[in-house]
């Protein structure tokens, strides 16, 4: 059963009246329920844009071509309002960013804790979801840290607690791994793979390493705003260029 | 915590904001205790003068008083209307030249029963007992904050113009006029005033024939304006005879300059603290948009982030307040403390205006967050999460 489809979906941004950049010209997609599934493709091709679509930060354009669709399980989601939005990304889904994004200021596990408020979980419940979920990425020793003084795989396990601990339906991640060695990159992906594999945890992540691609049960490729390749039929030899043409 | 942790973070500008607020909370609350004691004077005072009138010759506040006979009190008393009428003795307790704030330092000779139990003024006593009628020779009831002044209590020994006066009782204090009052017998007041008065004048009058000012008891059903105009036919242009209206509008205007001056410091710590305020918190939202956009990703709705934003304003604002009252507080307290001495009690700093100067502390700080706070509840969290 898909858990995220897209049709029609659009962006474009408008830097000036003469100036725009269509980032999206037309995307399909469709996401299966406990999938983990990569996104690559060249830099500027739209991954980051189709994740905002997809993570309801953005929603895509209404106005030209055929309406957007955008089925979060069987309610279509492209054009709600900002609030409602906002409530589906705090008890649905979780977030993963490229540069970790915790607070400077709070501590591990007030970074985990922000997001169990916002997911309507309080008190003692929060707390031990907020453990928990530290536990559960091997962090649980450092809950009272502040992240400058966690290493960035540390960071960016924290930020992987932060996303889970509302049990959310789809975890989205944007260059998890990014910013980290080979070394903290297989954990991180260790991790995110264990999460999907032991508690079906469906996961969307863009990437430009091939090696977390071919670790992904599928890999949709895009290029210049459209979708390639979605990776459902074995890869044809000549897409694999893309996995590989991205500038350093 | 996270808040004043968040604060923390930026102590200079926090506390240049703080300090701002603290200030104008300050003198909001020395010109507002100020206020509270000049109000409690007048206050005493139009309640006094309310319900009756009162016959002079010249105006007592001007120090152009000249001596009445107590044959007008026959002649005030043939006024219909007049259900009594008390003669009195007022005069400065000392002559000294230094000002007093508020209300001066006063010898009164009074009739105990003179006003036929319808003063309604009510004095209680806290030490020894009240002037009564009989009461003859140097014997003086002392007002709360000349009796601090003079170091006496009841029983003891005061000196009042040279001469040296038994103590027969203390009131309690009223907040207003009498709290600075030297009651005594008329008699006894007569003869101080005469000595007061040139050589000239005083070969001239009957010391026993003195007062200075007549209070006019209206009978029961009749209004002490109705009343004044006919005190005023019978006795003629060269009496002045006040009523409760007069007194108001006499004093009234200082009411009504320190309500301006307590506006105009009110109005002028809303626009520097509020102003410092918005500033600040619109920094601190620039300062924190990447914040905000992660949050708003990870689900916070605009209203959490705005709300955010309003309670760590309001925050400053109430620190702030907290700050000027403290020091405000210790300000009218230590300037009571030096004035109490020379009987200068010109602070009263009550809860209503401690309250008053921080929920205005913190209001002002809410609101100045509501700028900034709209701002940031409307930032894209994409964008928000982009910016360096
Ligand atoms: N806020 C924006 N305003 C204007 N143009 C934008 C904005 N965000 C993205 N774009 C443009 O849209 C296109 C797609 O950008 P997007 O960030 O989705 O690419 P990407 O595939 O994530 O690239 P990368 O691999 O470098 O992260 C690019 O041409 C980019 O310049
Ligand atoms: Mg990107």
């Amino acid at each position: 059963m898909a858990i995220l489809e897209g049709r029609n979906l659009r962006k474009t941004y408008r830097l000036s009246k003469k100036n725009k950049v269509e980032a999206l010209k037309g995307v399909e997609i469709s996401i299966e329920s406990g999938e983990m599934v990569a996104i690559m493709g060249p830099s500027g091709s739209g991954k980051s844009t189709l994740m905002h679509l997809l993570g309801l930060l953005h929603s895509p354009d209404p106005n030209h071509g055929p309406a957007p669709e955008l089925y979060l399980g069987d309610q279509n989601v492209a054009s709600l309002s900002d609030d409602e939005r906002t409530k589906i990304r705090a008890r649905r889904m979780g977030f993963v960013f490229q540069d970790f994004n915790l607070v400077p200021t709070l501590t591990a596990i007030e970074n985990v804790l922000l997001a169990c408020d916002y997911a309507g979980i309080k008190g003692k419940a929060a707390r031990e979801a907020a453990l928990e979920a530290l536990g559960l990425v091997g962090l649980a020793d450092r809950a009272g840290h502040k992240p400058a003084e966690l290493s960035g795989g540390e960071q960016q396990r924290v930020a992987i607690a932060r996303a889970l601990v509302n049990k959310p339906e789809i975890i989205l991640a944007d260059e998890p791994t990014g910013n980290l060695d080979s070394d903290r990159s297989a954990e991180v992906l260790a991790l995110l793979r264990q999460f999907n594999r032991e508690h079906g945890q469906t996961i969307v992540l863009v990437t430009h390493d091939a090696e977390v691609g071919e670790a992904c049960d599928r890999v949709i490729r895009m290029r210049d705003g459209r979708i390639r390749d979605n990776g459902l039929r074995a890869a044809a030899p000549a897409m694999a260029v893309d996995a590989v043409a991205v500038p350093a | 915590m996270r808040l004043l942790r968040d604060l923390g973070r930026r102590k200079l500008r926090s506390t240049l904001t703080i300090s701002g607020i603290a200030i104008g909370i300050m003198a909001l609350v020395v010109f507002g205790s100020m206020a509270n004691k000049m109000n409690a004077l007048i206050d005493g005072g139009s309640k006094y003068y309310a319900d009756k009138d009162v016959v002079s010759i010249g105006n007592m506040y001007a120090g152009t008083i000249q001596p009445l006979s107590l044959t007008d009190v026959d002649k005030i008393k043939a006024v219909d209307g007049v259900a009594a009428a008390a003669p009195s003795i007022e005069m400065m307790l000392d002559d000294s030249t230094a000002t007093t704030m508020g209300t001066p330092e006063m010898i009164t000779g009074t009739v105990p029963g003179s006003d036929k139990g319808l003063e309604t003024f009510a004095t209680t006593i806290a030490q020894g007992r009240k002037l009564q009628f009989g009461d003859t020779g140097n014997v003086v009831v002392l007002g709360s904050d000349l009796a601090r002044k003079l170091n006496a209590s009841a029983g003891g020994k005061v000196t009042i113009r040279g001469q040296e006066f038994e103590v027969i009782g203390i009131l309690d204090p009223t907040l207003t006029a009498p709290d600075k009052d030297a009651e005594m017998p008329l008699a006894t007041a007569q003869q101080l005033f005469v000595s007061t008065l040139p050589p000239v004048v005083r070969a001239n009058v009957k010391a026993s024939d003195l007062a200075t000012s007549i209070t006019v008891y209206p009978a029961k059903g009749v209004d002490p304006a109705v009343l004044k105009l006919r005190l005023e036919a019978a006795l003629g242009t060269s009496y002045s005879v006040m009523d409760g209206a007069d007194f108001d509008a006499m004093l009234g205007s200082i009411s009504v300059i320190f309500s301006l001056v307590l506006t105009g410091v009110a109005g002028l710590s809303l626009l520097v603290g509020g102003l410092s305020t918005i500033n600040t918190m619109a920094m601190a939202v620039a300062e924190r948009t990447r914040e905000i956009g992660i949050k708003r990703a990870i689900g916070a709705s605009r209203w959490r982030i705005r709300r955010e934003v309003v309670v760590e304003s309001a925050a400053i604002g109430l620190i702030a307040g907290l700050i000027g009252l403290a020091i405000g507080a210790a300000m009218t307290t230590m300037f009571n403390d030096m004035g109490r001495a020379s009987g200068n009690v010109l602070f009263d700093l009550t809860f209503g205006t401690a309250a008053t100067a921080l929920l205005f502390a913190t209001g002002l700080g809410a609101l100045a967050g509501f700028v900034p706070a709209w701002g940031a509840s409307r930032l894209d969290p994409v964008t928000a999460l982009r910016y360096e």
